[in-house]
């Protein structure tokens, strides 16, 4: 009788369980990606979060493991959002970039978070640790995976060692579309790079400024896929944008050579022969590029604007 | 939740037209350090699409000054905000413009009640949620 009422109060919880969290109480299966191996990054540092201050306590756990000089204090003081008590991914990123790291998102699975702790890094997550209708976000860092015991290890809030069980963890995850990142050395790649996305976020280090990392960045991408024109041609632009003439018309030129159609490396290259002085070596640049087949009306529109422009320091030049 | 709403009810228009200008001022900086006049950046190549650079500068330029009145509404001190958006692409600082009150903000997992508090004990027992420290 006892026995037979345990059990259908516990079937009772479960089914009330599902509904609650509207039908995803079933099973997820857990992959850890192909050969998987238990993986423990046991030097990832743990900083216990203040009140609300996960995203800045996990920031600074991924951002110290790779060598990044910035402190927990900076970090709250750059992505803690009072009136919202938490942080923004946007501002996770942003801040991330600001200690001159590369933050790139890896794809939301537990293969690729294995690949990157194999790689030696561990991986910032946001998870949702309660549900849709009752969020409770939260970022924390996965250090370790054990496959056997199906666990997935976390330096998460005060708790220096969470293990979760991975279906669990998997659930919390995917309610934030499963998002995670790695910050990157401007002289590392991720496990598995996603070409594009890898180079978006270079880009996005160059956009706001950091071209010295930027710069080596590219560097590193050029050498990963040297058939690719976009690294050396983010190359060449960082070398312009820090005022390096001459190494800025060397990569335009190799990249001019392999691309004769590169409408934007030539307009790039018009200027920095102009920051050199060589007026009339520049206009010639734009005219090539102007007299190339389809081009777009938009690049068609900046290549004209950059002839006006540096025609017009001709007339201020003294011969 | 419209924070940001009631920061615009003007207690001290001076002070603000005056934290304007900082802002002005500091993101000017930030212009002049990584964008030269008609020289076309990477990620124009990256996106495959060259916009009409001016526009997109005026644009981004208003941006960067609405998420700045934005992340001030929400608590964060005037002269942090300069260096938080110098740090986001354009694309962030549109995307952040319109979702800055619903983006999911990660803080931490603790300050429930009551009947909440029960649902939670049962989805964490059926390893729905991951709350408490150890069920």
């Amino acid at each position: 009788m006892r026995k037979r009422a345990g059990t259908g109060f516990c079937s009772g919880l479960f089914s009330l369980a599902a509904l609650l969290a509207g039908g995803c109480a079933s099973t997820t299966a857990t992959d850890f990606g192909a050969d998987p191996a238990a993986v423990e990054l046991t030097s990832t540092p743990f900083f216990p979060q203040e009140r609300y201050q996960c995203g800045p306590a996990a920031l600074m756990t991924v951002l110290s493991y790779s060598g990044a000089t910035v402190t927990l204090d900076e970090l709250v003081a750059n992505v803690y959002l009072p009136a919202r008590e938490g942080s923004l991914q946007t501002e996770i990123i942003a801040a991330s970039r600001r200690a001159e790291r590369i933050p790139y998102r890896i794809d939301g699975s537990l293969a690729s978070i294995s690949a990157e702790l194999n790689a030696g890094r561990p991986v910032l997550v946001l998870q949702n640790l309660g549900v849709s209708w009752f969020p409770r976000w939260h970022y924390a860092v996965v250090y370790g995976i054990d496959p056997d015991r199906n666990l997935v290890r976390l330096r998460s809030g005060t708790d220096a060692n969470r293990t979760s069980k991975a279906g669990t963890f998997l659930r919390t995850w995917r309610r934030s579309d499963n998002w995670a990142i790695v910050v990157l050395r401007p002289d590392e790649l991720p496990a598995n790079p996603d070409r594009l996305e890898y180079f978006s976020s270079i880009s996005a280090l160059e956009a706001t400024g950091h071209l010295t990392t930027a710069n080596q960045a590219w560097r590193t991408a050029r050498a990963r896929w040297p058939n690719d024109l976009l690294p050396l041609f983010g190359l060449a632009n960082t070398e312009l944008s820090q005022g390096n003439l001459v190494r800025a018309e060397q990569h335009y030129l190799e990249l001019l050579v392999r691309e004769p159609t590169h409408a934007m490396a030539r307009n790039n290259l018009a200027y920095t022969l102009a920051g050199m002085g060589r007026i009339p070596e520049a206009i010639q640049q734009l005219e090539t590029a102007l007299k190339l087949p389809d081009l777009r009306p938009a690049v068609a529109n900046e290549l004209q604007a950059s002839l006006d422009e540096i025609s017009s320091m001709r007339s201020f030049s003294v011969d | 939740m419209n924070a940001n709403k009631i920061a615009r009810g003007q207690p001290d228009r001076f002070r603000r037209w005056v934290m304007d200008i900082v802002i002005f001022a500091l993101l000017s900086m930030g212009f002049a350090q990584t964008s030269q006049a008609g020289v076309m950046g990477t990620q124009l190549a990256l996106e495959d699409g060259v916009r009409q650079q001016q526009i997109t500068k005026l644009e981004d330029f208003i941006g960067r000054k609405d998420v700045s009145q934005q992340l001030q509404a929400l608590g964060v001190s005037p002269e942090l905000v300069a260096a938080r958006v110098q740090n986001m692409t354009d694309q962030e600082v549109a995307a952040l413009h319109d979702r800055i009150d619903t983006d999911p903000a990660g803080g931490d997992a603790l300050a429930l009640i009551g009947a909440v508090f029960l649902i939670l004990l049962i989805l964490e027992v059926v390893g729905v949620t991951d709350i408490f420290k150890s069920v």
